[in-house]
């Protein structure tokens, strides 16, 4: 049993360390307050290969494994959490489902723009009405001679915003529940698809949370994405991938946040010493550490499962569970640490704890994720 | 042409050194290595200039010291040196600088390497030695604290850093060695794409017994922190004595009005 990162993991975190220092750290207020993640970032991001990260290189790819993936996206959240779910959505959410279950043309169509990050891709699954019970959706889809034609809407579309590509989900007879629903790559620059609204939020407020609404959007049959009817299993084994890229966002969130307090304990002086010398905040740290170093074993140990191609669908759910809550704990008590100063924008733990609330949500709420725990155990 | 970085790995400088057990260095237990700053400098401009060159010439990478500075080799072939020598040796750090230069210059010697590039120090022990005196084992001429480079057929134009701000400029023909300062270049970061290429590069493996055939010159006596600082001072009085008080003192203690 090795816990240690080989040296070409360590190589990599240390790069990707660098470059979030320099690169992605100064710009995290700027971010929050704009509401945007600037086009020169992503571009930079892209050229480092963060889109990419384990996609092949015949893809145009890095050719890394998930742990890789895992580290980056932890790192990149360290700083900022949007441009970290920017990474894991596009990755987990869109690259993975064509990578896995694309044909050898759709693979060779889409992937390289997505790895290069010349475009950036979206899951369409949520609907208003449709969250954890994704058997419920009304997106309707019917054939007409080559093409697809799609109508309907979907909601809470993390990078929607960007227009790049989308894996769409919809049924062509609602009746037929999970059965009925197919997996469909779609150019969001399409004719047919309108942005309802780009949602303001708690956190994470530079990532892009779009609703569209789609009338009449066209697409080649060509696009339909494993076979008629296989989209309900595409969808949850998507997710069971994306899970780690939120758990790696989680604990990259709880690392930059007890980074800051740990400084700032050592820093601010009360009663004429630093407040680390006293027990209250020392046993706040000790606990902050630990939950975190427990989090990043799990998840680490599901994307090295993932890696070595075993079954990972327990270790996802727990790692997500595990990290989110792992998350908003450290978060609140890194502004605890910090008092007063916690609370304003400038010492950012207050918007890391804003940008944690939602890796308890997204991608499989946490109860969701005990359902998947517990049914695994009772099966 | 054939290009000869030599680098360092050092730990990570916010770390908090202790003395060790034998009190002649750092406990290294629990330190964060990377690559010497000052050797980032040297891979990064090796790696330009086969960019100016191209594709057919070679740049080498060479490490002295234990399993971990493989991680620093890495990054340098991940930001584009062709291959990677890695001398073996767990002792690294007990080798005095006129040793770490006979280890390089043995390697070096019969390989002809038009051009070799250093840091100009190490950030841990920073004798700026090791590049000057690989210079002059292999009877290279050699120029120090570059912070400009340019090369054309066989001529190198190197700005160098002198004292207060002065910069001079030296010509020198390959065969050279050259050392790398601060505000020479930019390093780039190694992409994701470029950590996955170099995996598939050759890192040959040396021990240092093969290489050392020198004894050391200095010794270390002792590593230890600085003395603690006492308490600054407080003046207490009249504004106008304090004045006195305070000027009395910047004349005896300090050069300010000297």
């Amino acid at each position: 049993m090795n816990f240690e990162l080989s040296q070409d993991h360590k190589v990599l975190r240390d790069s990707v360390r660098d470059f979030v220092e320099k690169e992605i750290k100064p710009l995290a207020i700027k971010i929050d307050e704009e509401h945007r993640i600037p086009e020169e970032l992503i571009a930079k991001m892209s050229e480092m290969g963060f889109m990419g990260s384990y996609i092949p290189e015949e893809y145009e790819g890095a050719g890394l494994d998930m742990l890789s993936y895992a580290i980056v996206v932890e790192e990149v959240s360290k700083a900022c959490g949007s441009s970290g779910v920017l990474i894991s959505a596009h990755t987990s959410l869109a690259c993975d489902p064509i990578y896995r279950f694309g044909t050898e043309e759709q693979k060779k169509q889409f992937l390289p723009d997505l790895a290069t990050g010349r475009k950036i891709g979206c899951i369409l699954l949520t609907e208003p009405d449709v969250g954890s019970d994704v058997s419920g959706m009304s997106t309707m889809y019917k054939r007409e001679g080559d093409e697809i034609v799609i109508n309907g809407g979907k909601t809470f579309i993390t990078n929607g915003g960007c227009l790049g590509t989308g894996i769409l989900f919809a049924t062509h007879d609602k009746s037929l529940k999970h059965k009925g629903i197919s997996a469909f790559i779609v150019d969001l620059k399409s004719p047919g698809v309108t942005i309802l609204k780009n949602e303001v939020k708690m956190g994470i407020r530079g990532s892009y949370t779009t609703a569209f609404a789609f009338d009449d959007l066209r697409i080649p049959a060509a696009n339909l994405l494993g076979s008629e009817g296989q989209g309900f299993k595409i969808a949850m084994e998507t997710l069971n991938g994306g899970r780690i890229g939120i758990a790696s966002q989680a604990l990259g969130i709880a690392g930059g946040a007890f980074d800051r307090a740990l400084a700032y304990s050592k820093e601010r002086k009360q009663f004429g010493a630093p407040i680390c010398d006293l027990q209250a905040i020392q046993f706040k740290l000790a606990d902050m550490y630990s939950r975190i170093e427990m989090a990043k074993l799990i998840t680490y140990k599901a994307a090295w499962m993932k890696d070595n191609k075993m079954n990972f669908a327990m270790e996802s759910a727990m790692c997500k569970m595990c990290a989110s809550e792992t998350a908003t704990y450290v978060t609140k008590e890194a502004v605890q640490i910090h008092g007063g100063y916690g609370y304003i924008a400038d010492y950012e733990v207050e918007r890391m704890y804003r940008d944690a609330k939602i890796t308890e949500i997204y991608e499989g709420t946490n109860e969701v994720q005990r359902v998947v725990i517990s049914k695994m155990l009772l099966a | 042409m054939k290009i000869l970085v030599c680098i360092k790995q050092v730990p990570d400088m916010e770390s908090r050194f202790k003395p060790n057990g034998s009190g002649v260095w750092f406990e290294e237990t629990d330190l964060a290595f990377r690559m010497n700053e000052y050797d980032e400098y040297a891979v990064e401009q090796a790696v330009r200039l086969k960019e100016q060159l191209g594709d057919a010439h070679e740049v080498t990478v060479l490490s002295i010291g234990p399993d971990r500075v493989v991680e620093a080799i890495k990054k340098a072939l991940a930001m584009g040196c062709d291959r990677g020598v890695h001398v073996q040796d767990p002792a690294a750090s007990l080798k005095d600088p006129w040793q770490i230069a006979a280890i390089i210059a043995a390697y070096a010697r019969d390989k002809g390497f038009d051009l070799i590039f250093t840091g100009m120090q190490s950030q841990d022990r920073g004798s700026a030695q090791v590049g000057v005196t690989v210079a002059e084992d292999l009877g290279l001429p050699c120029t120090t604290t570059l912070v400009g480079f340019a090369y054309d057929n066989g001529t190198i134009t190197a700005k160098r850093e002198l004292e207060g701000g002065v910069k001079g400029v030296v010509r020198v023909k390959t065969p050279a060695l050259v050392t790398c300062q601060l505000g020479l270049n930019v390093p780039r970061y190694p992409t994701l794409p470029n950590i996955m290429k170099a995996k598939k590069k050759e890192i040959e493996a040396i021990p240092v017994g093969d290489l050392l055939r020198e004894e050391a010159r200095t010794a270390t006596a002792s590593f230890h922190p600085p003395a603690k600082k006492g308490g600054g001072i407080v003046l207490e009085g009249e504004v106008g004595a304090l004045v006195d008080q305070l000027v009395g003192i910047l004349k005896d203690k300090t050069a300010v009005l000297r």
